[in-house]
């Protein structure tokens, strides 16, 4: 009897995903820039803005085309720097928030270096490992290590935390040893948690490496909007705008796209 | 499911002291426990009276600070591991949809994985489960988590059956559904089980003997044989009987004090 109706209850709650809804998730996006870009383009001809100052969309469009080389050149050395300090990151933040759950003393001891750290800007240390390393890649991949390792530590942290403690009885009944445990159920447990972390990360990521760029690299996409500025190569500044947003959007997709393939569970919305 | 038969409890002194020195707290105890093998037995009682410890201590996963407790005849002193237990929270894993939720049992113990298989098979047929092998937890409904929780206590063909209301979260149709399969698996297996509820109507309709607790400390207060025939309806006023058992539930737990109707 309540079979039926659980059944029942089971139909109405698993969604049905329309379809072509991806198509539309591409079109309405696309569609709102190219009315912006559009509006935009129709304004500076319109009213006479000087170019020099602020150029049309279509001048730098143009130039993502004709400068296709150079910038993306430059995209590619911003897009390894942001992934080694974005990997490294993770790799350290993961295992090190495992460490600060496991060992008690070690949250006690640690925790306020964290939380120091993680409340100082990051891109103070630049000019500091200027000196140390010189012009280096080796700069932007620490500027970009910290500013995502802490929100993957804090997302691990309650992620390893967040296991109902009577899951533990019901696992030690079954006669799990430590390693079972954490293969089983804490690791796959908290790999919802650590991707929120990193989903922050890499918007943060971004961020820290074209500023590491501006401040200490000879490559990349912070270093040619920078050095484009210094010859007031506007066109080409937005064009670099335009390829750093083009890269996020990139790496935010590799980052929901390994979600889904490494957790079909989660409730898609 | 026609493996082996229940295991006995056997228990002298009971006692569970929380803490020490001045912040200790006598959460239980002393408690007996005699509990024939196969035999179906409700602890009943107010919040806070340590029903759930009395279950944690028969399970091994706590340390009584006094008293013996005996599984078959032998000193429990490490986790039980011939146990299926459910807690009034499905604690199924999300990650895992509900056929490979059960078959937990058979990864962390290394059993046969075909023979587990159909014995897992053979459960969601008997609970009403078959269709919803590949469902993630979040996808069945509250009942269904719970009769998955439950396929998952049993697929190991434990000898003991330990559940800390199962049924809590449940509403009340879909409680005296699971209450009646929970009824039939057990007559066709005859595990011991210890059943931990608030409900008189549960603890009455299921048991073949039910133990009435008292607060702090929690102490059994009376031990009541249910000589009803099985299996039992689903509307338990049937049975002239059942009101006389109620009656002598709420009648212990007025004089405790756990009630105070004016």
């Amino acid at each position: 009897m309540a079979t039926t109706t659980d059944a029942a209850a089971v139909m109405a709650t698993t969604p049905r995903p329309l379809k072509g809804a991806w198509l539309w998730s591409l079109v309405f996006p696309a569609l709102s820039v190219g009315v912006a870009l559009g509006a935009w383009e129709i304004a500076a001809r319109v009213y006479d803005i000087p170019l020099w100052l602020v150029p049309k969309p279509s001048d730098f469009l143009a130039r993502l085309v004709t400068d296709f080389r150079l910038i993306a050149g430059h995209a590619w050395v911003t897009s390894t720097t942001l992934a080694l300090g974005f990997l490294l990151g993770v790799l350290f933040a993961v295992p090190l928030a495992f460490a600060i759950v496991s060992v008690r003393t070690l949250e006690r001891g640690l925790f306020p270096v964290i939380v120091f750290l993680n409340i100082m800007p990051k891109t103070v240390v630049g000019p500091i490992f200027i000196i140390w390393f010189g012009i280096s890649p080796l700069v932007s991949v620490f500027i970009v290590f910290l500013m995502c390792f802490f929100p993957v530590l804090v997302d691990s942290l309650s992620g390893f935390k967040a296991v109902d403690p009577r899951l533990y009885h019901i696992t030690r009944s079954m006669g799990a040893s430590e390693l079972q445990t954490l293969r089983y159920v804490r690791i796959p447990g908290s790999m919802r948690y650590i991707f929120a972390g990193m989903k922050i990360g890499i918007v943060k990521a971004v961020e820290g490496v074209i500023i590491a760029e501006f401040i200490a690299s000879s490559a990349g996409l912070g270093f040619m909007i920078m050095r484009a500025s210094s010859f007031m190569d506007l066109t080409l500044m937005f064009a670099g705008l335009i390829a750093t947003a083009l890269m996020a959007l990139v790496f935010n997709g590799l980052l929901l796209g390994s979600e889904r393939l490494l957790m079909p569970w989660v409730r898609q919305p | 499911m026609s493996g082996g038969t229940g295991a006995s409890i056997q228990g002298r002194g009971i006692t569970k002291i929380f803490g020490k020195g001045e912040d200790a707290h006598h959460a239980l105890g002393p408690i007996d426990l005699d509990i024939k093998p196969g035999e179906f037995v409700s602890l009943i009682g107010p919040s806070g009276c340590g029903k759930s410890t009395t279950m944690l201590l028969v399970a091994g996963l706590e340390k009584a600070s006094a008293g013996v407790i005996e599984i078959d005849g032998t000193p429990l002193t490490a986790p039980l591991s011939e146990v299926g237990i459910v807690f009034q929270d499905h604690l199924l894993l999300e990650f895992r949809n509900a056929i490979r939720n059960v078959m937990l049992q058979q990864e962390i113990r290394r059993l046969d994985k075909k023979i587990m298989r159909a014995r897992a098979d053979l459960l969601f047929a008997k609970l009403g489960l078959t269709g919803t092998e590949n469902r993630y937890p979040w996808q069945l409904s509250g009942g269904m988590r719970q009769r998955v929780s439950i396929a998952r206590a049993l697929v190991h063909e434990p000898t003991m059956l330990l559940m800390d209301e199962p049924f809590g979260a449940l509403d009340a149709i879909s409680r005296t559904q699971i209450r009646h399969d929970l009824e039939m698996l057990w007559l066709e297996t005859r595990k011991t089980v210890l059943f931990i509820t608030h409900s008189i109507e549960e603890a009455v309709g299921l048991s073949d003997r039910v133990l009435v607790m008292s607060n702090s400390p929690g102490r059994i207060v009376d031990d009541i044989r249910i000589d009803l025939p099985r299996p039992r309806p689903a509307h338990l006023g049937d049975y002239p009987d059942f009101a006389q058992y109620a009656q002598r539930v709420y009648g212990t737990f007025e004089k405790l004090g756990v009630y105070r109707f004016k």
